[in-house]
């Protein structure tokens, strides 16, 4: 382990306990204890906060941008969303026709 | 756009167009993705001074932090300074990051600020030797850096904007503690109000030389112009000048305050203010480090920063012992 | 002695100590090793200040007069903080070539809020309900201060030799002052008898438990007893260093007689 005062860790909080946890920023710190009670007053001296997580940056694998091109999709997959479920109203609509005219 | 594998096979010349294409259509750029090396050196250079200007900054009202005269006043400039020294944090992560590949870190930023070859703004080089003082800082100064800071919000560069987000957020709290001080003292005693108007009088220049001058003319060069190119900025010093004045103009007359400019008038033809230019030659000595303050402040900082310098030694060396032991 | 004014005298050393203390922390701001704790730390300063208002505020309501004239307009004799707590952070003032000791204000921090966090638990249990009510409120910022301080000990003790020795003198110098923050004064009898808060020994002896204990997990023994070297702050004996505190913290304050409000 490298001996360096300067780490960089990043900050995560939820606020409340329905919300998801969000990234807040980053902070300078020799260590994770030490990096764990800055984050608190460096970023949440106004706010009260549900969870705190702080992690170091180097334990984080993050996109390249080259990745950021290369993770984008087509937009051809309505079958997994609900507006590709549309026309169901209409198909009701056929189904009750038939019925009625059948009966 | 570019597909991945597209993407790896892109020449410079490829890359900066792409680069020019994603400014325009106001995408944002961030830390890890290709940008042009006046891009980043321009970032750097306008990052880094803005938040050691934070640092630097919390000096002058850091004075007056023990002195305020109620404990309200007290809590309230020390959550002040404190915000001001949190911004110095955030920016200065920022810079840090774009540093990086450059093989900087903060103590390189420390280090830069002491030899002198990081500037910070010019009103952080000014004395402050009243309350007063204390209390125009926090009102127009402060009113002057929300105004760039504002501008800056839509900044290309994605993690100054998010830094920028919420150090505008509590900018608006020293507004109002600015607002706060000023009434307090404008509607006090004989005494109170001097000592105002003489504080106003003290930071009017360095006020109207915050925002930088009008052009290259003034002090030989710029970064305004290649700052705009790059979106990293929206508008010129001029422009944030003129609105400095439009906001805060009439507000001082209804303290009852006079400026210290008599040739200060709104041209309604040219719909500008007309001011006294301030001495950019005086501009120019304070930010390369001869301002009346910098010396004291700056030893201030290095004094502090290298007695506790075993400090940071021996926590650096802790990890390393907790690895033997754990 | 009326209980009220018994009472006075106790409310005196809380609201003194957190105030005192908050100033010293405040001379900090702009001067610590790292910026990230300057941020952290002066958050810190300021909820104790935040404390010693809600403490002279207790003594506003008791007729004492305004929490501003309280803070800032007595004499150095009627002050009622430990001694410890007055104590300059190092050579120097924190405008002009200061020489500050970050192991002392580390250790010094440290101790005082152990037993602040003692008194407080006592505090809850006053027979004199505001006190109680703020005790319990102010508790509940404690538990992050302690942690703070707690956090910078440990990891400085168990760091280089130069900042053990540095820590080890420094709390060779908190002890020897150390008795006058567990002191209660002269009417410590009074404050238990009447139910205010528990007694001194008790108190002392509980505070100095979790010292004991902490120190021991870092291989570092407290001998003897805390001493009390110069002298009894509880009783309105003062070093020089309060009095140049209080000439700073008020300042501006006197600076018109004229003036009715900042
Ligand atoms: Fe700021
Ligand atoms: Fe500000």
């Amino acid at each position: 382990m490298e001996e360096k005062f300067y780490k960089e860790f990043e900050v995560f909080s939820r606020r409340r306990s329905d919300l998801p946890m969000e990234h807040r920023f980053s902070i300078l710190a020799p260590n994770l204890e030490m990096a764990y009670i800055l984050a608190k007053e460096n970023f949440f001296r106004r706010e009260s906060i549900h969870d705190l997580w702080v992690v170091e940056r180097s334990n984080i694998r993050r996109m390249s941008e080259e990745e950021r091109e290369g993770f984008k999709r087509i937009d051809n997959k309505h079958y997994r969303e609900t507006k590709g479920y549309a026309d169901l109203p209409k198909q009701w609509r056929k189904l009750e026709e038939m019925l009625s005219s059948e009966g | 756009m570019v597909t991945a594998y597209e993407f790896r096979h892109l020449s410079e010349e490829e890359k900066y167009e792409r680069f020019m294409e994603r400014i325009e259509r106001g995408e944002k750029i961030e830390a890890h993705d290709w940008m042009p090396d006046d891009y980043r050196t321009n970032l750097i250079k306008l990052i880094a001074m803005h938040g050691i200007s934070e640092i630097m900054g919390a000096f002058p009202e850091k004075e007056w932090v023990p002195k305020a005269p109620t404990l309200h006043r007290k809590l309230a400039i020390m959550a002040k300074v404190q915000d001001e020294v949190g911004h110095g944090q955030l920016l200065l992560r920022v810079a840090e990051d774009l540093m990086k590949p450059l093989g900087k870190d903060r103590e390189d930023i420390m280090q830069d600020l002491f030899e002198k070859r990081l500037k910070f703004h010019n009103v952080f080089h000014m004395p402050a030797p009243t309350w007063a003082d204390a209390a125009i800082i926090a009102w127009l100064v402060d009113g002057a850096a929300i105004l760039t800071q504002t501008m800056l919000l839509k900044t290309s560069y994605g993690p100054y904007g998010r830094a920028l987000k919420r150090i505008c957020q509590e900018e608006s709290f020293h507004a109002k503690h600015g607002e706060s001080l000023v009434l307090a003292l404008a509607s006090g005693s004989d005494y109170q109000r001097k000592m105002l108007q003489e504080a106003l009088n003290r930071w009017w220049e360095p006020l109207l030389m915050f925002f930088g001058p009008r052009s290259a003319k003034e002090v030989g060069h710029s970064k305004v112009d290649v700052n705009i190119k790059y979106k990293i900025r929206s508008k010129t010093n001029e422009e944030l000048r003129q609105e400095f004045l439009t906001k805060y103009v009439p507000q001082i007359k209804r303290l009852g305050l006079t400026i210290p400019d008599e040739t200060l008038r709104f041209d309604e033809d040219k719909q500008q203010w007309i001011y006294k230019d301030p001495d950019w030659e005086k501009f120019k000595q304070i930010i390369n480090g001869n301002g009346p303050k910098t010396d004291s402040r700056l030893k201030l900082r290095r004094d502090s920063y290298e007695k506790t310098a075993w400090v940071r030694e021996a926590l650096a060396k802790y990890n390393k012992n907790r690895m033997l032991v754990g | 002695m009326t209980d009220n004014k018994i009472l006075r005298e106790l409310i005196y050393q809380l609201a003194d100590d957190n105030f005192i203390h908050s100033y010293r922390g405040s001379e900090w701001l702009g001067l610590v090793p790292h910026i990230e704790e300057d941020v952290a730390y002066s958050s810190i300063t300021q909820d104790t200040m935040g404390h010693a208002y809600m403490f002279y505020k207790l003594l506003e309501e008791m007729g004492e007069g305004n929490s501003d004239e309280l803070a800032h307009a007595r004499k150095p004799k009627d002050f009622r903080n430990a001694i410890l707590l007055e104590e300059k952070n190092g050579t120097g003032t924190y405008l002009d070539n200061p020489d500050y000791d970050w192991a002392f204000t580390v250790v010094r921090n440290l101790f005082y809020n152990v037993y602040k966090e003692t008194q407080l638990e006592s505090l809850k249990q006053s027979s004199y309900e505001p006190l109680s009510i703020t005790a319990r409120k102010i508790e509940t910022e404690q538990y992050y201060h302690l942690m703070h301080w707690k956090t910078w000990f440990m990891q400085l003790m168990q760091s280089t030799e130069e900042a053990r020795t540095r820590m080890e003198n420094a709390i060779r110098r908190v002890w020897k002052d150390f008795g006058g923050v567990i002191s209660q004064g002269r009417y410590a009898d009074e404050f238990s008898a009447r139910k205010y808060i528990e007694p001194e020994e008790v108190l002392g002896q509980r505070c100095l438990d979790k010292l004991g204990e902490l120190c021991k997990s870092v291989d570092f023994n407290l001998e003897g007893k805390p001493g009390m070297e110069k002298g009894n702050g509880r009783n309105g004996e003062h070093t020089e260093d309060l009095k140049q505190a209080l000439e700073t913290l008020s300042e501006v304050y006197f600076s018109d007689a004229e003036a009715s409000s900042w």
